[in-house]
């Protein structure tokens, strides 16, 4: 289980960009977070992989108390999370297919069952071409289906994915939306960092709607905007 | 098991892995091996002569160990000169004397031509023997060498053998011993600096990339990657590097070593008597390269573990 209590952040001596946060993501959930860009979407997933440690406020991630991890338990938290970034962060020298194996040979994966599962997953998400190719030479959405396929390759317990499917065309975000459903399915928690109303209009998924900092719930969403017609 | 659970066995055999971390293409790279390199090739030639030297006191002293020389003079203290015959007669008798003491082994009067080889060096290819007055030399060997024994010794000869002079050669080898002791600490030294020189520009090679590659380590570690993971890759990096460089560096040092013998050989120098090796030795020198190896690895996962701790 996944759980913020009054969480703040702030860059440097910079105002706070995520303030009092507080939610919960039950294992298995599917949730939406959505807010306009500058909101601290990005912000608030760096905390959840453990990029950044909050300035106030507890975080527990997986039934621990991500403040009082050591430097050597941190890598046993983050090998059960998968992150698309929202600039994909591939390395350049490396293939598409050794981008997708890094984090299985990070965790050790004998290189066979490496190499059945990325070419798979490769293949599956029409790369199946381009396993040999550097980042530099694809299009940004293939790029994008790399950061991703990177992301799940572990089948990782907390799927964190910033934006997935800014640059991808209708049919294949809707095949990797299908993706994260079929993980979901599978047991993954899954947050999609996103302001495609489209997007989330076409799932019925939970919602965490953050602004300027606030995180709100559709309920909370609801009752202001009812208090608001009851005033008026 | 594939990604979605189906068995598929693809029968393409990858590429051999590469570094998670683009780090055997620098110019870097090739500065650091050259480097290693050199350094190999010193320590090698450093460790050769420590070998040599201890090879050459211990052909001196085991020579001298039980030996003493007795020099009759030509002169007397007064000042005149002994005819030839005289010292003769007069190394005759110590000889004599000598043979049927009971510490001495055995005994060697030296020829006047065997002297005159001795002085050659100093005097000269043509000087006449006959025209210089020689001393008389016996070289013996003894039981032991105690001190006692060769004053007792001494002081006999010289009740019918007034000048006559017992060598022992015992403050001119400690002389040499220590002379060949200090060049021995002296390359030991040498070579334990160039192990320090190899290991810090090692430890500067490492830090450097780690700043070059630091947002690809930080994504690393996003991963779950811990610092163990990441030093492997520079250790096996650094490991290579110095194996390579190190392999360079020796065999030039080696092939110079012969080049130094064979000239030697040449020359005729004799003051290097046979610089020759010893299996064991050369087996010594071969294992510089994984010496190399290894202060690269232990080197560059120091640096790494060290490094990291002070990033987020
Ligand atoms: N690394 C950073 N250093 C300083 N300020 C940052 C950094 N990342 C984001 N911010 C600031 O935090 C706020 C939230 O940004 P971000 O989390 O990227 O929002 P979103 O992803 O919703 O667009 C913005 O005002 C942004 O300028
Ligand atoms: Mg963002």
């Amino acid at each position: 289980m996944i759980r913020f209590e009054h969480v703040g952040l702030r860059y440097g001596i910079g105002p706070e960009v995520l303030s009092d946060i507080s939610f919960t993501l039950e294992p298995g959930s599917f949730h939406f977070l959505s807010g306009p860009s500058g909101a601290g979407k990005t912000s608030l997933m760096r905390l959840m992989y453990l990029g950044r440690r909050p300035t106030r406020g507890l975080i527990t991630m997986f039934d621990q108390n991500v403040n009082a991890l050591k430097r050597e338990q941190l890598s046993s938290i983050r090998q059960r999370i998968g992150v698309v970034f929202q600039d994909f962060r591939l390395l350049p020298h490396l293939s598409a297919f050794d981008n997708v194996a890094l984090p299985l040979r990070i965790q050790g994966k004998p290189e066979k069952e490496i190499r059945n599962n990325v070419h798979e997953l490769l293949e599956w998400a029409g790369l199946g071409e381009h396993m040999d190719s550097l980042p530099d030479t694809m299009s940004g959405g293939q790029q994008q289906r790399i950061a991703i396929a990177r992301a799940v390759i572990t089948r990782p317990r907390l799927l964190l994915a910033d934006e997935p499917t800014g640059n991808l065309d209708d049919d294949i975000g809707l095949r990797l939306m299908n993706l994260f459903d079929q993980l979901n399915r599978m047991g993954t928690t899954i947050l999609i960092a996103t302001h495609n109303q489209q997007l989330m209009d076409k799932f019925n998924h939970e919602r965490l709607i953050l602004d300027n900092g606030h995180i709100q719930t559709e309920e909370s969403k609801n009752w202001i905007r009812r208090k608001i017609e009851g005033v008026f | 098991m594939g990604f979605f659970g189906e068995d598929k066995t693809l029968g393409i055999t990858r590429q051999k892995r590469r570094y998670d971390l683009p780090l055997n293409r620098s110019a870097g790279a090739n500065f650091l091996t050259l480097l290693i390199a050199l350094m190999t090739f010193l320590a090698l030639l450093a460790l050769s002569a420590s070998f040599a030297l201890s090879a050459m006191t211990e052909r001196w002293s085991a020579g001298l160990e039980n030996r003493v020389t007795i020099e009759i003079p030509a002169e007397t203290k007064n000042g005149t000169l002994l005819s030839r015959e005289e010292v003769h007669a007069l190394t005759n008798r110590v000889n004599s004397f000598l043979e049927n003491h009971p510490t001495v082994k055995t005994t060697h009067i030296l020829t006047d031509n065997e002297i005159g080889e001795l002085v050659k060096p100093w005097l000269g290819e043509d000087m006449l023997l006959d025209k210089i007055p020689l001393p008389g030399l016996i070289s013996m060997e003894i039981q032991d060498k105690e001190e006692t024994t060769l004053d007792a010794l001494q002081r006999k000869i010289q009740g019918f053998a007034p000048h006559a002079r017992i060598d022992s050669h015992e403050t001119w080898l400690k002389d040499l011993l220590r002379f060949t002791g200090a060049l021995q600490f002296a390359s030991a030294l040498l070579t334990i600096v160039i192990g320090l020189i190899t290991a810090t520009a090692i430890a500067g090679a490492v830090r450097a990339r780690l700043a070059v590659h630091h947002e690809e380590v930080q994504l690393l570690h996003l991963m779950g990657a811990s610092d163990n993971y990441i030093s492997r890759q520079f250790q096996r990096h650094s490991r290579i590097l110095a194996f390579e460089g190190s392999v360079i560096g020796a065999a030039a040092g080696m092939l110079a070593l012969l080049a130094i013998g064979w000239s030697a050989g040449e020359m005729e120098i004799n003051l290097l008597p046979n610089f020759h090796l010893s299996h064991i030795q050369i087996a010594t020198l071969a294992l510089l390269p994984f010496i190399a190896a290894l202060i690269a690895t232990f080197t560059a996962r120091k640096t790494v573990f060290h490094t990291l701790a002070r990033m987020p």
